[in-house]
């Protein structure tokens, strides 16, 4: 990547966090509804009850929700990430720039995942200052988990994106994807307390490698700790985040073959 | 930039789209299967457009001067045939053709930020066309100042009234200063008095002093008439006349218009105007209809085939109230090309 595409990026964030801004109440809200939400999260971490539940690989329930739910944001932004970018006259305007449809891409999403990554300190700071859910962060793992993660969750959105531009409503990946985050994620609860048969769904789900690793690496577990479920989302995302290219390439081809790329 | 005299080249352009309208027979079924129908929007055309033209694309909705344009802008792959865009390709080098157009849809305002003002929405715009950094305010106060809303700069693009917002995404083709401008109906949704300022300043300093090749597509007939050097006439994607605005009034209409008020004609007698050897065209249409008063617009072969109808008038007893020569029109030529002349 060139220095002006990065450049542009620059210039996409900057746009977007101008037009950000200028919605203050919408701004102070979501600020709100994180820190009330991870209030709720911790709150129901650290119900007595439930501790006795669960004690999850060594660590507290309460650590567990907390580090699940704030990089839940995450994963939302990135299945979301491509389909954002399919409004369909912005990208006329930007095919017909000399603007690469990666930096379009990147340029597009990337204030979403810098007002993520805020979300996710704010839920990481009540966690720890409120509720005393002790970080110790593996940078170097967490950043590898995170670029795993969000690629292999980019590349359904990329397929999700690509069904988008062509069919114009309804997204049936996202949805998906939507649906077995929360239920085989391993974002609220482990799916050791689901029935067998379910629990073997979660291990075809890149989400619950995501959350076993990242809560790893959020309490300053090794890489060592996490190694097999690494691979299995490094695989993942070898095999999802090059198909789910080439199916945006093709919708993108056709609906501009077809001439509804600006049909919505 | 490429040193040939022709700016934009087609040849036997074609692009074609499924229809998903289903046939009659298989409309018929229930549970037929849908049957697509090809469209062809541009259909083998062939045309240059000369470096520094101002060339109007005239058509009747549907005739597929947008089509035409996206195909240029690399927007839409064509079918069939080629397209050359500043000596490049739009299909093998889309980058190139990208990087010597300016594009305005007549949708543009669409693209802006609403929540950004016009020099921000701009300023992001000059970083996606490449404008260098050292430029870039100079070039976004420059273009606004061209298109007359350096007193709006900073106001927020919502604020902005309809013609504020096309003459913006005007602004946003200009950034680039490119040679070619891609114009489809740039003064769609314009009352008279922004829509004549725009098309003179299409005319007056992006073509003739900035020497610009524009592409202008409109179904304004007059439009395209007064500022255009040549106009092609697109009927079903095809080009059915392409000419200076007089060559096309002259080649259209050989013969004559005249134009006659009259009382008190009735519908059969118009019928048997319109029958007579010579009259090419007639249409009719009522002015007052409390006084009777009716327009008769002919279209006559020649001048000396007058008598004859006027002679026709008196007989029936019919009162003549007005009589007018008139030069055919580039509407003349334009409703025969593509209204009557192609549309039976």
């Amino acid at each position: 990547m060139t220095l002006r595409e990065v450049e542009k990026i620059y210039y996409f964030i900057k746009r977007d966090i101008t037009s950000f801004s200028t919605y203050k109440t919408n701004m102070t809200l979501m600020v709100l509804g994180a820190l009330f939400g991870a209030l709720s999260y911790a709150f129901l971490g650290s119900n007595a009850s439930m501790q006795s539940v669960l004690r999850i690989d060594g660590m507290s329930f309460k650590d567990y929700l907390v580090i699940g739910v704030a990089f839940s944001t995450y994963i939302g932004q990135a299945l979301t990430l491509v389909q954002a970018t399919a409004t369909p006259w912005q990208l006329e305007e930007v095919l017909v720039s000399p603007t690469s449809l990666g930096t379009f891409i990147i340029g597009s999403s990337a204030w979403g995942f810098i007002w993520s990554t805020v979300v996710v300190v704010i839920y990481l700071a009540v966690g720890s200052l409120a509720f005393g859910v002790v970080l110790s962060i593996n940078l170097i793992g967490t950043i590898l988990v995170l670029a795993l993660g969000i690629s292999t969750l980019v590349g359904f959105s990329m397929i999700g994106a690509g069904i988008l531009i062509v069919v114009k409503q309804g997204d049936p990946v996202t949805w998906l994807m939507g649906i077995l985050t929360s239920v085989f994620g391993n974002v609220l609860y482990p799916p050791q307390v689901m029935p067998y048969p379910l629990q073997v769904v979660s291990y075809f789900v890149p989400q619950y490698y995501f959350f076993t690793c990242i809560r790893f690496m959020m309490l300053g577990r090794s890489i060592q700790a996490i190694l097999s479920n690494l691979l299995a989302l490094a695989l993942m995302c070898a095999i999802i985040l090059p198909l789910g290219y080439l199916i945006y390439s093709w919708c993108l081809r056709t609906a501009r073959k077809n001439g509804t790329l600006s049909w919505f | 930039m490429m040193d040939s005299a022709v700016a934009i080249e087609m040849h036997n352009l074609t692009k074609t789209f499924k229809s998903r309208e289903r046939t009659s027979e298989a409309r018929r079924s229930l549970f037929s299967r849908k049957e697509p129908e090809m469209v062809t929007a541009v259909d083998h055309l062939n045309l240059e457009i000369r470096r520094g033209e101002l060339f109007g694309l005239l058509g009747p909705n549907g005739a597929g001067k947008t089509t035409l344009v996206k195909s240029l802008c690399t927007l839409l792959p064509p079918d069939e045939g080629n397209a050359l865009v500043n000596g490049f390709d739009v299909a093998r080098q889309p980058m190139d053709v990208r990087r010597s157009i300016g594009a305005l849809f007549s949708v543009g305002e669409r693209g802006a930020f609403w929540r950004l003002s016009g020099y921000k929405n701009l300023e992001f715009f000059s970083a996606i066309y490449n404008v260098p950094r050292s430029k870039r305010h100079e070039r976004i106060m420059e273009v606004l100042d061209l298109v007359g809303l350096n007193d709006k700069a900073f106001e927020r693009y919502q604020r902005y009234s309809g013609g504020m917002k096309r003459k913006l995404a005007l602004a946003r083709v200009l950034l680039p200063d490119t040679p070619i401008l891609l114009l489809d109906e740039p003064t769609v949704g314009l009352d008279v008095i922004s829509s004549r300022t725009l098309r003179e300043f299409i005319r007056n300093d992006l073509s003739r002093k900035a020497g610009k090749t524009v592409l202008y597509t409109t179904h304004y007939v007059e439009e395209a008439s007064h500022i255009c050097d040549r106009i092609g006439i697109l009927n079903r994607g095809r080009l059915v006349a392409c000419d200076t605005p007089n060559v096309i009034k002259g080649i259209v209409k050989k013969g004559e218009v005249v134009e006659i008020r009259v009382k008190s004609i009735t519908d059969a007698q118009v019928k048997s105007i319109k029958t007579m050897d010579g009259v090419v065209d007639l249409v009719s249409e009522v002015e007052d209809s409390v006084l009777g008063q009716q327009l008769l617009r002919f279209h006559l072969e020649s001048i000396d085939l007058l008598p004859m109808v006027l002679d026709f008038l008196f007989k029936e007893g019919i009162r003549l109230i007005d009589l007018r020569r008139e030069e055919p029109t580039l509407e003349d030529a334009f409703i025969e090309l593509t209204g009557k002349g192609l549309g039976k």
